[in-house]
């Protein structure tokens, strides 16, 4: 399909509104005249060309809206005439509100950016040689089921590093930037003499004296993650300073005495041990490869420290869609779908751009994006109408996407009215059909400002 | 620019998923040690068991659809066992798979004048709307006999409308498990808890072995109303928990305070929770399901705690069931370990003489037998073999549910309406996210779940 | 679309098909890129390009992978440990008679939705665009105001109105559906391309003494190719992925591919492997029609163009 798709906007393409008699090379739109019938026959022929497209419309589509509008003056058990109390119920709650002022971004963003970017795609692929290739690739989306989509998209939103593809790559870049710590999450047990908040630092109860032992036993390190380091070993004897060993009080299997330095226990290298007098760190040092460390004489009578810098969990990534960037990352799914939509009908105008008009005004020394801006956009400017209400009205109701990769817990965060629809007259195993209808004619409504833009095109086309 | 709603749903567990024993893997693994994995072998292990069973009548070419939300190996089962009544009758039958969304189906399908002969109910509220809405037909004299034969009272209760008799919970599940890692277990030196306090000391236990210890699927509040409804149960007593599933009593009582501080015991402790309380909420269930297991060498979890269609996952893993992974039943808070279940019950759209006969034949010890061969699934019915179930873990299930008698209780939020126990974002599920946020504000919770629940239990 | 190839099968008095090879006659766009710096706009699709095939590729290699390795690791794993690959789930799915089987049940509904869709929305867009009759413009908004309507709350209503008419579980039902649900983007479309047409091309073939048939078959359709195309490419896409309108108004004992691949899912799992390769085997049947008949289809149009 894709070549199908991507031809249409490929600079071969046989122009349909350039006919072999063009003769009208600055206006391809169409003449002066207003545009009436040509054939200037009886509206009973136009009868016959609408009436199965009428049929259908009515029997299948606009018996339902009626069928809505009816029943969304009626409460829950469609037995009661309730007047307009659907309505004004839509709008004193949160959850709908939450999902009108979503909606409402949808449609000032996804279709702008998903026009915009067909249109710069449609544009410049014409000049490369795989221009062809490169909108297949842009159009494979719109083959895919949007329940593939979603699922591929909730996937990529994937919080964790290892799973989620954005934030493997946001967490790759964020870590080029700044070194891991040596054992996030060890921490002391809870009855140790260390304290601290869970995150760290931890400060020692005790204060140390120079000849003591310090033992700073920590745990809550996973066993693979020390199978490579060297066996606990005790504290140093000798010297004036303070000796002190920090490693993994915890042996495999259970066992070992708490703040003993048993065998098998493994310790713990390359902690920062600070030695702190009145908030002041008077002295530091770090683990060796055996857990050890040795303070100077300074540190004598000093609480020790663990500073958190030696814990700090890894980088976990974005929250993508976390209550603030849900929207934003779902419009990003839905643009990655549409945008080969958008780019497929304006490729497809692009076919009557006059290539003449273009000519004249360059050797007039127009510059390219005079050519773009004064040409190529007003020529394409009822595609461009016909792709941005198109999408418009389509992101109106937008539900799949949203429903398959908004976790449902954020449901409330990411809510837009389709889904609401869906959850208040289909889900569950008592559907509310009077609000379920009165949303979906609150849809109806909404394509109102669309259209009132779309009259406004008509009547400038039929006043051309 | 069309959407395929519903059917998009299986992406997602909903809330139906709670309410059903899943097979998965259970079923793949073990069919091939099941006597009669294929038609012939059943033939004669079916035809003894007959002679003992349930008497049938002759339908030749009479047909049958039945629906139900089951795919995959769940669905292969499930024909294994529709076999059975086809050789008896001679009727054949079409199943249908519904989606996950099982009323929404039906309701398209009444509309459409062909709605399923029997169709699965995945909770209590649909089978009640399914009576409501007058699609659901009561069961005859010779199924309701072959019924009140094989089930306690309890389980015919939960199948009953307005003392009428229209469900048949031929499928059940225990929701009062927790699964764990056995290698983390042992690593960690811990042993199987009995109690509340002693779940809590080996979570910490495990945590100071360097894993994480209880995944919880937070993102998924039902998993949290089932968190909540055990330490209940066990803790306040059946009485009191079938006063708060009728919302007799309010949510501010002194027992859902001491319930809610006993679960923040649990949830306002970070080290015993994968990941913290936090990233416990952006957990989806079937996430936290697979931490466990998913990966053995480093697992995100120690224990899970879930219904036995948490086997299901297991099996989706490299894991083994009943080696690398095992279950314990819920701690006791209280004197007792808490049996909380939920099911699937078979009910009749039409009341034709082949639905009516398919569900006596559901109701039979022979139907819950074949059915529990493959594995991946439990049955209330007494009188069944225990030796039908292919493996210990699965024995052990299905014993606890049984052994419970009249004793155990169905899932508090299927029993609610929907707005409060059923749905994703609302209700009991938002208040008890908002809870697991934020463990200390238990009055806060309890504020929110009355709020919700009096506006729910009032329409 | 499907032009590349209708170019040069059909020859047209335009210049346009010669591409960068041919200096005199160089494309728009491939003058931008001459004066905007042919190399940034080449980086720029470049990168475009791989951002817009890594989910693509993401889905591709999970297709391909199992369960387990889906559920603790991300899909770029397998650059490194390619061992990870099977065809399992592959295997799985054409091995399956019910989903192989299913595969005339959705030529059946799609094919027949995508004509009628293109036909009757082309007729109506044509009358729309072109001929007299009170109420015209107010009458087509009121028709592209039907975009907006969800399907879901069609569901129930035409449910019961099959019920009447004997349609429900039929494909005549399903295909009815889609036609009609197809419409109102496909008269939007068509009749704001068919505005475009040169009146006086329409003009000179009525002089000719075309009749208004003949006038819409032979100068209207033609003319309208690449945007036919596109919204044909569209319907077929939309109907083949479809699975809501299926699950409900189709017969469940003969359902389409994407109510078969769906049945072998297993419950409680997100089955990512299933639905990727689902998605990728689904894939593949428009992929083969629109490449075989491209040709055929481009030509044919050109065919009545110049004549």
């Amino acid at each position: 399909m894709s070549t199908s798709s991507g031809g249409a906007a490929d600079s071969a393409a046989p122009a349909p509104f350039d006919p072999p008699v063009s003769t009208v090379p600055g206006k391809p739109a169409g003449p002066g005249r207003p545009r009436r019938s040509v054939v200037r026959t009886s509206p009973s022929l136009a009868v016959w060309f609408l009436l199965p497209a009428v049929v259908l419309l009515g029997a299948l589509v606009l018996y339902p809206i009626g069928y809505s509008v009816y029943r969304s003056l009626f409460d829950v058990s469609g037995d009661d005439f309730v007047g307009l109390d659907n309505y004004t119920g839509l709008f004193r709650d949160d959850r709908i509100r939450t999902a009108l002022r979503n909606n409402l971004i949808w449609v000032l963003v996804a279709p702008a950016v998903c026009t915009a970017l067909g249109l710069i795609f449609a544009v410049l692929t014409e000049k490369v040689r795989w221009g062809t290739a490169f909108k297949m690739v842009v159009f494979m989306p719109m083959a895919i089921s949007m329940l593939a989509a979603g699922v591929i998209f909730s996937l990529v939103y994937q919080n964790d590093p290892e799973r989620g593809a954005a934030n493997a790559a946001w967490t790759t870049i964020h870590d080029t930037f700044s070194d891991p710590a040596p054992w996030p999450g060890a921490r002391p047990r809870p009855a140790s003499d260390l304290k601290g908040p869970a995150e760290g630092p931890f400060t020692s109860g005790a204060t140390v004296g120079a000849g003591q032992p310090a033992l700073l036993p920590l745990v809550a390190v996973k066993p693979q993650d020390v199978a490579g380091e060297q066996p606990a070993a005790e504290p140093r004897a000798g010297g004036d300073g303070i000796n002190g060993t920090v490693w993994l009080d915890f042996k495999p299997g259970g066992g070992g005495a708490p703040d003993a330095v048993d065998s098998g226990e493994k310790a713990l290298p390359g902690i920062k041990v600070e030695a702190v007098k009145g908030g002041e760190v008077v002295a530091s040092a770090t683990t060796a490869a055996d857990g050890t460390f040795t303070l100077p004489a300074a540190a004598d009578g000093a609480k020790l420290r663990l500073p958190a810098s030696n814990f700090a969990e890894a980088y976990g990534g974005v929250d993508w869609l976390g209550p603030s960037l849900v929207t934003p990352a779902v419009i990003a799914a839905y643009v990655w779908m549409w945008a080969g939509f958008a780019m497929v009908l304006i490729a497809a105008g692009l076919a009557s751009v006059p290539r003449e008009l273009m000519e004249a005004a360059r050797v007039d020394g127009a510059n390219e994006w005079q050519v773009f801006r004064r040409i190529t956009v007003p020529v394409l400017a009822p595609v461009l109408a016909v792709v941005l209400v198109t999408l418009m009205i389509n992101v109106l109701k937008i539900f799949d996407l949203v429903y398959i990769i908004v976790p449902s817990a954020r449901l409330e965060d990411g809510n837009v009215l389709a889904v609401e629809l869906f959850q208040q007259a289909f889900a569950g195993s008592d559907p509310d059909l009077g609000t379920g209808s009165a949303i979906s004619v609150v849809l109806l409504l909404l394509v109102l400002p669309v259209m009132i833009f779309n009259i406004r095109r008509l009547r400038k086309e039929s006043g051309r | 620019m069309r959407s395929s709603l519903q059917t998009l749903q299986h992406v997602r567990v909903v809330r139906t998923a709670v309410a059903i024993v899943a097979a998965g893997a259970f079923a793949v693994t073990a069919a091939g040690c099941g006597d009669d994995g294929d038609d012939n072998g059943g033939d004669g292990g079916k035809a003894d068991k007959s002679g003992a069973g349930v008497a049938l009548p002759k339908l030749d070419g009479e047909s049958l659809r039945v629906g139900a939300v089951w795919t995959g190996p769940e669905q292969e089962n499930f024909e294994k066992v529709i076999d059975g009544f086809e050789e008896q009758t001679g009727a054949t039958v079409e199943y249908v798979p519904t989606g996950d969304n099982v009323a929404s189906f039906v309701r398209t399908q009444v509309a459409g004048g062909k709605p399923p002969d029997v169709v699965f109910a995945p909770q209590v509220g649909v089978l009640q709307e399914f009576v409501k809405e007058g699609w659901a037909k009561p069961l005859n004299a010779a199924a309701k006999k072959e019924l009140a034969k094989n089930f306690s009272q309890g389980w015919q209760d939960l199948g009953a409308v307005d003392g009428e008799q229209y469900g048949v919970y031929c499928k059940a599940a225990n929701k009062s498990l927790v699964w764990y890692n056995t290698a983390a277990f042992e690593n960690a030196g811990a042993q199987e808890p009995a109690d509340w306090q002693g779940f809590l000391d080996t979570a910490q236990l495990v945590s100071d072995s360097g894993v994480p210890p209880v995944a919880v699927g937070g993102a998924d509040g039902w998993t949290l109303t089932d968190w909540f409804e055990n330490v209940y149960l066990s803790q306040a007593g059946p009485e009191k928990y079938d006063q708060l599933a009728a919302h007799e009593i309010p949510w501010t009582d002194e027992s859902v305070k001491d319930a809610l501080t006993t679960l923040g015991e649990l949830f306002g402790n970070d080290t015993l929770i994968a990941g913290g309380a936090k990233k416990a909420t952006k957990m989806a269930f079937p996430d936290s399901a697979t931490a466990p297991f998913a990966d053995l060498e480093n697992p995100k979890a120690a224990m899970v705690f879930e219904a036995d269609f948490v086997g299901a996952f297991v099996n989706e893993t490299d894991a083994k069931v009943g080696e690398d992974a095992k279950v314990f039943p819920f701690p006791a808070v209280g004197s007792d370990s808490p049996v909380v279940t939920g099911g699937d019950a078979a009910v009749t759209l039409t009341g034709s003489k082949g639905a009516q006969a398919l569900l006596t034949y559901l109701s039979s010890t022979e139907a819950a037998q074949a059915w529990a061969e493959p594995g991946g699934f439990i049955s209330p019915n007494k009188n069944m073999d225990m030796a039908a179930y292919p493996n210990d873990v699965q024995r052990e299930i299905a014993q606890a549910l049984v052994d419970a008698g009249d004793d155990f209780r169905f899932d508090m939020s299927d029993q609610a309406p929907a707005d409060f126990g059923g749905t994703a974002g609302k209700g009991e599920w938002k208040a008890l996210q908002d809870f697991l946020a934020d463990p200390k504000d238990v009055e806060g919770a309890q504020q929110d779940l009355e709020k919700a629940a009096a506006a729910a239990y009032k329409s | 679309m499907t032009t590349a190839a209708a170019a040069e099968t059909a020859p047209k008095p335009e210049p346009r098909e010669a591409k960068d090879e041919s200096p005199a006659k160089e494309s728009l766009a491939s003058r931008v890129g001459r004066y905007a710096g042919g190399g940034a706009v080449r980086a720029f699709l470049v990168i475009v390009a791989f951002l817009w095939l890594t989910p693509t590729v993401g889905l591709l290699l999970s297709s391909f992978r199992d369960p387990a390795d889906i559920a603790t690791t991300g899909w770029w794993k397998v650059f490194g440990d390619p061992g990870q690959l099977t065809t399992d789930t592959y295997d799985t799915l054409f091995g399956n008679e019910d989903v192989m089987g299913a595969l005339p049940t959705t030529v059946w509904i799609t094919v027949p939705s995508t004509l009628l869709v293109v036909v009757i929305g082309a007729l109506a867009g044509y009358a729309f665009a072109w001929m007299d009759f009170p109420g015209r413009d107010w009458v087509f908004l009121a028709v592209v105001c039907l975009l907006v309507v969800p399907v879901q709350v069609a569901l129930i209503p035409v449910a019961s109105l099959y019920r009447d008419l004997n349609l429900f579980h039929t494909i005549t039902g399903v295909v009815l559906f889609h036609t009609a649900f197809g419409l109102p983007f496909a008269i939007f479309l068509l009749r704001n391309f068919f505005a475009e047409i040169p009146r006086e091309l329409l003009e000179a073939a009525r002089i000719d003494g075309a009749g208004e048939l003949r006038l819409f078959f032979r100068v209207v359709m033609p003319l309208g190719g690449p945007a036919i195309a596109a919204l044909g490419i569209f319907q077929f896409l939309w109907v083949w992925n479809d699975m809501l309108v299926a699950l409900v108004f189709a017969d469940p004992g003969k359902p389409p591919l994407t109510v078969a691949v769906q049945q072998q899912t297993r419950q409680f799992d997100s089955n990512i492997e299933l639905i990727a390769s689902g998605a990728f085997i689904s894939m593949i049947i428009p992929l083969v029609v629109f490449f075989a008949f491209q040709r055929q289809f481009v030509s044919g149009v050109m065919a009545g163009a110049v004549k």
